[in-house]
């Protein structure tokens, strides 16, 4: 049987990977950090979609606030672009 | 003693006065005194609370254990499920964390006098380390046992990265990095048990792996020992990653490694322990265990023999003798294991000894180079002398600790069938004893030839030094404590039995009823 | 035929994830890169915790004033997953902080973010 919830955690589990790959290959540090963001935010569907809503949640504020927070922190102390030498 | 059976109330009290004593120091920050003051009367308390406490248990929740047949024991050699958090306070968890917070009151004794600036937070770190390592050591699940380790590396690296150099920057870097990769590592090998088995605390798991039919599924418990060993071998800084935690002990503040080293001595204890109790009927266990200690023997004490620093001789050689207690412990026999925790105990104090005459050598404002400093000895004689008992005490030579410690290790190998690796054991005593030769007689002994002492009397020198580097003299706190930890190798020398009634009970639990905490 | 449901999926992606935040980890030579792929491969390690747990039918382990407390046990996923990773990801926000403030340290001394120029040995 395969519903709304479902489909959308499919989907979602198929956006993480794209995500994940997507950020590792960026040359612009800061699009990595959004990219790895979106990841967060499709992670935290497939929780819910695990019967693990808390854990949706928290995933939800930590990995697309406070972690891209941290690091853009870190980004806007150091440089933006990746060294091409 | 004999175990409590109800939760015992100064378990929690090594958790939690650590945690409140570090908030209070992290609010004051900067008030140096206040601080000081604080930090040694709780470093005091948990010594005494070490000291006197009984043994038994904490359940969270304060449950005990229930039985197949539905009632309650206490009784931890009873086959029992438990709830799954756990802690047990015994002997081997009284003597180390008796001496560990001993040496806590030091620490922050030597930190309080000798850095400038924010000293509340430094101290917070350094109590904070001391929290995780006796959760190691008491823990007896998964979850405490992952988080311990997991908050043990990351305080490491704030402690290492509070020296200030590059250095210790970059290990400090590479340090949490790697911990970061070891750290998932071990929560994999935590779901995987917990798949296999379903239980969290560790006694559960045991007694299902020994009871129950596992051979379908001993692939991935194959699996979760790799993953262990892996967070074992990095946690305690051995073979394959040595440098990494070399370059934590020598780029840290001497008193620092002191506390850092007692750390990973503790981590290398607890979880050896526990790898042998979960895994110990695997085939070819001990043996990686075995082949893990020798290497990181071997690596140890050739990188010590090169350097040219006191410090990172010193570093090197804590590498070459966690070896010598994982050791102990992989040969998995009572005997084995008796002298792998002796030499732990005893690695902790003579360790401490040669670290703190390293940090008073610092003192003298030229560092702790071979090619910088001479001629301590005639400065300071008291401290010539604990130098040399501490080298002679970690090379083995009688009537000091190391002797004991040694001599049953080697026995363990030899009647283990294994007299390569006894060989190996004395080889390591004595390229010790060489390899602080070397910095002992350039620093203390030899006359002070650097070129600025060569300008006048050895009085102008010091004179011309003070202005180039600010000094202060070596405060004489580091005496009393250098003759206490002395007086501490000596009596374990003569009397081993005192340490070793504390270990052997353990080692006997460990080897024929692996479930008992 | 391995049935394609969405406990074996969540698996495999938290297998791409694992195997990607490694990779990243060890082979790419930005500091801050790298950051991100420890992110990564937590995100791994909590997806496969949690899914460890799954199974199919089971309830929200949270005891809620409607659901009857007889067959709770028997229904509900498993929690003790949920719990490692409600940690982890704590412990893995802590560990960026500390990263990240040990890149920007350095950062300050060297004027790069590749880590084979920043943590090149300087021993003498």
């Amino acid at each position: 049987m395969i519903d709304a919830v479902m489909t959308v955690a499919y989907i979602m589990v198929i956006g993480v990977a794209v995500g994940a790959v997507a950020a590792l290959l960026q040359k612009d540090l800061l699009r990595a950090v959004f990219l790895s963001g979106a990841e967060s935010i499709a992670l935290a569907f497939i929780f819910q979609a695990l019967l693990a809503p808390d854990l949706g949640l928290t995933q939800a504020i930590v990995g697309t606030v406070l972690l891209p927070g941290i690091i853009i922190l870190g980004i806007f102390k150091t440089r933006r672009k990746d060294e091409d030498d | 003693m004999s175990a409590v059976a109800t939760n015992l109330w100064t378990i929690p009290l090594f958790v939690i006065i650590p945690i409140i004593t570090a908030i209070l120091l992290n609010l004051l920050y900067n008030k140096s005194r206040t601080i000081k003051v604080i930090a040694i009367a709780s470093s005091i308390v948990l010594f005494v609370l070490a000291l006197i406490s009984p043994y038994g248990f904490q359940w969270f929740t304060g449950q005990p254990g229930v039985t197949p047949g539905g009632t309650y024991t206490f009784d931890a050699s009873i086959f029992s499920y438990r709830l799954s958090l756990e802690y047990y306070f015994g002997g081997l968890q009284q003597i180390l964390i008796t001496i560990m917070s001993l040496l806590l009151v030091f620490v922050v004794f030597l930190s309080a006098s000798s850095l400038r600036k924010n000293i509340g937070p430094y101290i917070a770190l350094i109590f904070l380390l001391f929290m995780s390592s006796a959760i190691i050591i008491m823990v007896n699940d998964f979850y405490h046992l992952w988080i311990g380790v997991e908050m043990g590396s990351l305080l490491l690296a704030g402690v290492v990265a509070a020296s200030g150099e590059s250095i210790s920057q970059k290990a400090a870097l590479k340090y949490t990095f790697f911990s970061a990769l070891s750290g998932a590592g071990m929560a994999i090998a935590l779901a995987m048990i917990l798949g296999v088995t379903g239980y969290s605390n560790i006694t559960n798991a045991i007694q299902y792996i020994m009871s129950d039919n596992l051979s379908s599924l001993s692939g991935v418990l194959y699996i979760a020992f790799g993953f262990f060993v892996l967070s074992w071998i990095y946690a305690g800084g051995l073979a394959p990653i040595h440098p990494l935690k070399s370059d934590v002990y020598g780029s840290a503040f001497p008193h620092a490694t002191v506390m850092l080293q007692t750390q990973s001595k503790l981590m290398i204890v607890a979880m050896g322990l526990i790898i042998l109790r979960l895994f110990g009927t695997l085939p070819f266990a001990r043996e990686v265990m075995l082949s893990v200690s020798v290497l990181t023997m071997i690596m140890g004490v050739t990188m010590a023999l090169i350097q040219t620093d006191l410090r990172w001789t010193l570093a090197y050689l804590v590498v070459a003798h966690s070896g010598l207690v994982t050791l102990g412990i992989s040969l998995g026999t009572v005997q084995g294991i008796t002298g792998g925790l002796f030499q732990a105990v005893n690695d902790i104090v003579y360790m401490s000894v040669l670290l703190i005459c390293c940090e008073a050598v610092m003192y003298f404002g030229k560092g702790t180079s071979i090619k910088t400093v001479g001629g301590i000895a005639k400065r300071a004689p008291w401290l010539a002398l604990a130098v040399v008992i501490g080298a002679f005490a970690a090379s083995g030579v009688p009537p000091f600790n190391g002797f004991q410690s040694e001599i049953i290790l080697i026995q363990a190998s030899l009647s283990s069938g294994l007299p390569e690796v006894a060989a190996i054991v004395l080889m390591v005593s004595v390229t010790t004893f060489i390899a602080l030769f070397k910095p002992i007689y350039n620093i203390f002994l030899k006359p002070d030839n650097s070129p600025i002492a060569m300008e006048g009397d050895a009085g102008a020198g010091i004179a011309t030094m003070a202005m180039v580097q600010p000094t202060s003299p070596v405060p004489k706190s580091i005496y009393l404590f250098l003759a206490i930890l002395i007086a501490i190798i000596i009596v374990l020398g003569v009397y081993p039995q005192l340490a070793l009634g504390f270990v052997q009970d353990t080692a006997i639990k460990v080897v024929y009823f692996p479930w008992v905490p | 035929m391995i049935e394609l449901t969405l406990q074996f999926l969540s698996f495999m992606a938290s297998a791409l994830l694992i195997l990607i935040g490694i990779a990243g980890m060890l082979f790419l030579d930005n500091l801050i890169k790298k950051i991100i792929a420890f992110t990564l491969l937590s995100d791994g390690v909590n997806l496969a915790l949690v899914s460890l747990g799954y199974f199919e039918g089971g309830v929200v382990a949270i005891l809620t004033p409607g659901t009857s407390v007889a067959e709770f046990p028997q229904n509900a996923v498993l929690i003790f997953g949920p719990g490692i990773v409600l940690t982890n990801i704590v412990i893995g926000v802590s560990t960026t902080a500390v990263l990240v403030a040990l890149t920007m340290v350095l950062y300050k001394r060297y004027g790069t973010l590749k880590a084979s120029k920043v943590l090149k040995g300087e021993r003498k």
